[in-house]
């Protein structure tokens, strides 16, 4: 077995963290609006808790790093001072990452009742 | 000084991002608000996103800045006891001059002294910032930090030994020296975002 195998394998088999889940999970909302500002926005609005910008991009970056996020620079804007917004998308990569923690979190909560009678 | 912070913290390509989605809500807020409450918004925002981004830069280039640090820490013990031969060699060197002046030998062996490690502090962090590329911030924290604990505890050593409590007082200049390594790095900081052209769309 060689190491390019091993590698392939392990990354296979890496599943997102908590807060990188409902990151990449705002970005399949937002789509092409997905930048600092709505991605936080928009999981204040569905977590009801207050997240920092940079956390968020703390996040995002590493969501890059892996190769589940791309990201690109949109135009100066006036009302941001001149300075522009950084879009981000995601990937192949991350689609098959989401759906892989999905998964294993829906084997892992089926048959637990109990996790609906306490909110 | 919140906008400033962020700078010094975030890594180059990020920083701009940042500054500008902090600005972007904090004018929907202050029309919603008030300024009174977008400021603390900003400001917790701010204080919230600054160990973020120092977790970032160190996480990214953790060799490099570990490294600056450990060799910001072995200079200093190479250096620390040079600066008090040197001194006291100058003062050797001039023995009538200071047997006239008095005050000014007090002033060098004592007051003057500290100011020649405080500056020593201040040159050994300008070698760490540069040397951590872009996370001159965390680097010389982490080292002002090391060498802050270090004094608190020995300096309670010293106390606790002699009874001494008036040795506490060194604990100014020992603070303040860790205080001039964090002002090189971000002296550095802020000479490299200067110098540095801002990143195209």
């Amino acid at each position: 077995m060689n190491l390019f195998y091993i590698v392939e394998i392990m990354r296979e088999r890496d599943y997102l963290g908590e807060f990188e889940h409902i990151i990449v999970l705002a970005l399949l909302r937002l789509d092409d609006r997905a930048y600092g500002v709505t991605v936080r926005q928009e999981i204040e609005l569905r977590t009801d808790r207050e997240v920092s910008i940079g956390a968020v991009y703390a996040t995002l970056d590493r969501l890059e790093k892996k190769g589940y996020v791309t990201s690109h620079r949109g135009d100066p804007t006036p009302e941001r001072g001149g300075r522009s917004k950084r879009f981000f998308r995601i990937t192949a990569e991350g689609a098959k990452a989401v759906s892989r923690t999905h998964r294993a979190l829906q084997s892992m909560t089926e048959g637990l009742g109990f996790i609906r009678s306490h909110p | 000084m919140a906008v400033w912070l962020i700078s010094l913290f975030s890594l180059t390509n990020e920083a701009e991002s940042i500054q500008g989605d902090l600005l972007e809500e904090f004018s929907v807020l202050a029309a919603k608000s008030g300024a009174h409450s977008a400021r603390g918004w900003y400001w917790r925002q701010t204080i919230k996103t600054l160990p973020r981004l120092a977790g970032f830069g160190f996480r990214t280039a953790p060799w490099i800045t570990a490294a600056a640090v450990a060799g910001g820490y072995l200079l200093r013990k190479l250096v620390a006891p040079l600066v008090d031969t040197v001194t006291f060699a100058v003062i050797e060197r001039y023995p009538v001059l200071f047997e006239h002046h008095f005050r000014a030998y007090l002033f060098f062996a004592s007051t003057g002294l500290d100011i020649e490690h405080l500056i020593t502090f201040l040159l050994i962090g300008f070698i760490v910032a540069f040397v951590a590329r872009q996370r001159e911030m965390v680097a010389t924290i982490v080292l002002a930090l090391i060498w802050a604990a270090f004094a608190l505890s020995g300096s309670a050593y010293a106390v606790i030994r002699s009874g001494n409590d008036e040795l506490l007082w060194r604990l100014a200049w020992y603070i303040a020296d860790s205080f001039a390594i964090v002002v090189a790095g971000a002296i550095v900081r802020m000479h490299r975002l200067a110098v540095k052209p801002r990143p195209v769309a």
